[in-house]
């Protein structure tokens, strides 16, 4: 499929939607599938869905591999460990080959280089292989990270956070909706094709697989890096700058509120992943309810999602409208803090209707607050956005180990006041988000300083040789379309031109 | 979504009414039955293909009349403790309504006294464990009213092991390993195609 190519600084309207001056969108319009932009996201959030679908196609089986493989359950809880632990390297890893290559070749690249992991799930013959392959579909939760990347290239600053929020929330709402559609796979491979049990859910597996291979060839020949073209396409004609590698990691690391988020989104996404690996369990054991019963539950926590992430970007965006950055803090840090308090009054409730209800609107806040954390995101740096967006992906994993590992292995805790004990950690680690400060837009508690722009802030990621060179153009144009983010006070501010430098 | 949630949310409140906490004991039950099976102590046998006979009677030394509530017997394949270990989806809980010591039907048959006989093909679906037989007598309502056992009180002795079917097939492993194959020389494919994009552009 030809990709849309424009020269950059053109600024005749070529696209479907209105864009800004780096040919951005500035609308979002959920039943288009235009090229570029809605074509992206539409291409983004389905293969995002189809790695949560393979990531988390085995729990809603596990009754029937646990037979078959002989495990135990501390076989089971190390499998679920390894499922969510290879991603945190690996969110990393895919900022970085976002920046230097592009969307579109990371994504369908890591698709379809964890695909054989999930093909390789119908031979696993021991807990040692289950445990192989769990962690390799794993290292797929990474495209969350291309996916984020690609909206924050496709969608203006204004936009950028119900973007972000609905291929993120739609594409998690794999991880509920594989545990309605693996068994139904399941029950027809075993009851209408006849094969026995131990068979069954092998060829199950390739079910995801195939769907997983297939969204990667549709993202590598439909999709597109940036507005203008694609990576290699514009950077061999000179109208993009192949970035270095080392000095992009290096403006992501040494960028505090880059770590600072990392710890927001391990306690709200690392709360997701935890919950989806021990809800279906919690309720049976607690509950006494029955295997089904428990998966519906359990599926249901992951398909509020469908609105719920997508929710957390508009209130976002709604909050930056008004009071700009300090807005979207304050609503990341009250969700947070509701999420918390919800999560430690599940632990406690002893009725299986209310503790129902109250895990929805749980889950609710919880996946409000991952929709709120990348409504910043995306403004923390412009030069390593792919690395930034990397970390605070791998927070969220680290954050779903750390909380498994602490809470929910071995009997030290029961499975309930694992949960309450949670809670308390999503409300104390909540606390960072008050630290944030952005010169240019303030923070939590102060004002933005005097006289600081938002070009003072991103183009102090670029030395003085390289803004020579002009490779800093697209940070030049990406600071225009942010100055929304002072709010309704600041927008009328004129821009001065003697920049200090920032940290 | 909101609906779903909400019907469920109703439908677990219904049924929180309805479940009932009573029922019975296996602790109450009398060792009345004498089971019997083919395997010798230890032995290992196939899923799917090797079979074990299971005989069982009333033990006589019991009163008569002992047995005069005994409508059917269901005989079951149980778990012995070494393959409960740390496998709580199989635990042994005195409740027999919540127990899960014993989920594979071997077979039901009406209650008579003595001459009872059934020849059992492992089944295909039996995973690979450490196992023992129990008989159990059910009353004309269908609640347990005896038992009886091929192992002793501690589930320690004449335990024999079942080899499950690996669920492999000759054909899975082709196309397994063939769709892994391909998608990852389609991706060095796709490198090679981007390659010479990007060549064709640099020469414009």
């Amino acid at each position: 499929m030809e990709e849309v190519v424009q020269n950059p600084d053109n600024n005749d309207r070529k696209f479907a939607l209105p864009v800004d001056s780096e040919h951005k969108a500035t609308e979002f319009r959920l039943l288009s599938v235009s090229t570029p932009h809605m074509r992206a996201f539409h291409l983004s959030w389905i293969s995002f869905f189809s790695c949560f679908f393979s990531t988390f196609a085995a729990p809603p089986l596990i009754p029937i591999i646990r037979d078959n493989l002989n495990l135990t359950a501390t076989d089971i809880g190390n499998a679920g460990i390894a499922s969510v632990s290879g991603a945190v390297f690996a969110r990393v890893a895919m900022g970085t080959a976002c920046d230097l290559f592009g969307p579109r070749l990371a994504s369908s690249g890591l698709i379809l280089l964890t695909a054989p992991a999930v093909f390789l799930s119908a031979i696993a013959n021991s807990p040692a292989a289950f445990l192989m392959v769990r962690f390799f579909t794993g290292f797929s939760l990474a495209t969350f990270v291309s996916t984020q990347f690609w909206m924050s290239s496709m969608f203006s600053p204004t936009v950028v956070g119900t973007a972000n929020g609905l291929s993120a929330g739609w594409g998690n709402l794999g991880g509920g909706v594989t545990q309605l559609v693996m068994p139904l796979v399941y029950s027809l491979i075993h009851n209408n094709i006849g094969s026995t049990e131990f068979t069954a859910w092998r060829i199950a597996f390739f079910f995801p697989a195939l769907f997983q291979a297939l969204s990667a060839y549709a993202v590598f020949f439909w999709g597109q890096d940036m507005p203008d073209g694609n990576y290699n396409t514009l950077e061999k004609s000179g109208e993009k700058h192949k970035d270095s590698f080392s000095q992009v990691l290096y403006h992501a690391v040494t960028n505090y509120r880059g770590w600072i988020l990392a710890v927001a989104y391990g306690y709200c996404f690392g709360i997701e992943l935890t919950v989806d690996n021990i809800i279906a369990q919690y309720f049976f054991d607690r509950f006494d309810v029955d295997l089904n019963t428990a998966g519906i539950i359990a599926a249901s926590f992951g398909l509020v999602n469908m609105f719920s992430r997508p929710i957390g970007g508009l209130f976002s965006d709604f909050a930056a409208k008004r009071y700009g950055m300090r807005g979207r803090l304050w609503m990341l840090w009250v969700v947070q803090m509701g999420g918390g308090l919800l999560c430690l009054l599940l632990g406690k409730i002893g009725s299986l209707g209310l503790s129902v209800a109250v895990m929805v609107l749980f889950s609710v806040f919880v996946q409000a607050a991952e929709g709120l954390t990348f409504g910043v995101v995306p403004f923390v740096s412009r030069r390593s956005l792919g690395v930034i967006s990397g970390m605070t992906g791998g927070g969220g994993n680290v954050g779903a180990v750390l909380t498994q590992v602490i809470f929910f292995r071995g009997s030290r805790y029961s499975t309930e006041e694992g949960i309450s004990l949670m809670g308390v950690m999503i409300m104390c680690c909540s606390v960072v988000i008050m630290l944030i400060y952005f010169p240019q837009w303030g923070g939590f508690f102060y004002g933005p300083k005097k006289g600081v722009t938002e070009e003072d802030y991103y183009l102090s990621e670029w030395s003085a040789a390289e803004k020579e060179q002009g490779f800093h153009k697209m940070s030049l144009k990406f600071s225009e379309n942010s100055r929304r983010q002072r709010g309704r006070k600041g927008a009328a501010v004129p821009v001065q031109s003697d920049p200090p430098t920032i940290v | 979504m909101k609906i779903p949630a909400g019907f469920l949310v109703v439908c677990l409140m219904f049924s929180c009414f309805v479940a009932t906490s009573y029922g019975v004991l296996f602790s109450s039950l009398k060792d009345t039955l004498i089971v019997t099976a083919t395997h010798t102590q230890d032995q290992v046998l196939k899923a799917g293909e090797e079979q074990i006979t299971v005989t069982w009677r009333f033990n006589q030394t019991y009163p008569a009349g002992t047995d005069s509530a005994y409508k059917t017997v269901k005989v079951k394949l149980c778990y012995a403790p070494i393959s409960q270990k740390d496998r709580k989806w199989r635990k042994t809980v005195d409740l027999l309504k919540k127990d899960k010591t014993c989920p594979h039907k071997i077979v039901a048959r009406p209650y008579t006294a003595s001459n009872n006989s059934f020849t059992w093909t492992i089944e295909r679906d039996i995973p690979s464990a450490v196992y023992f037989v129990r008989a159990f007598a059910l009353n004309a309502q269908e609640e347990q009213v005896a038992y009886g056992q091929t192992t002793d009180a501690h589930k320690s002795s004449n335990l024999f092991t079942v080899q499950a079917i690996t669920g492999r097939h000759v054909g899975l492993d082709v196309a397994s390993i063939c769709f892994s194959a391909f998608s990852v020389v389609s991706l060095a494919g796709f490198f090679y195609m981007e390659k010479r994009k990007g060549k064709v552009a640099q020469q414009k």
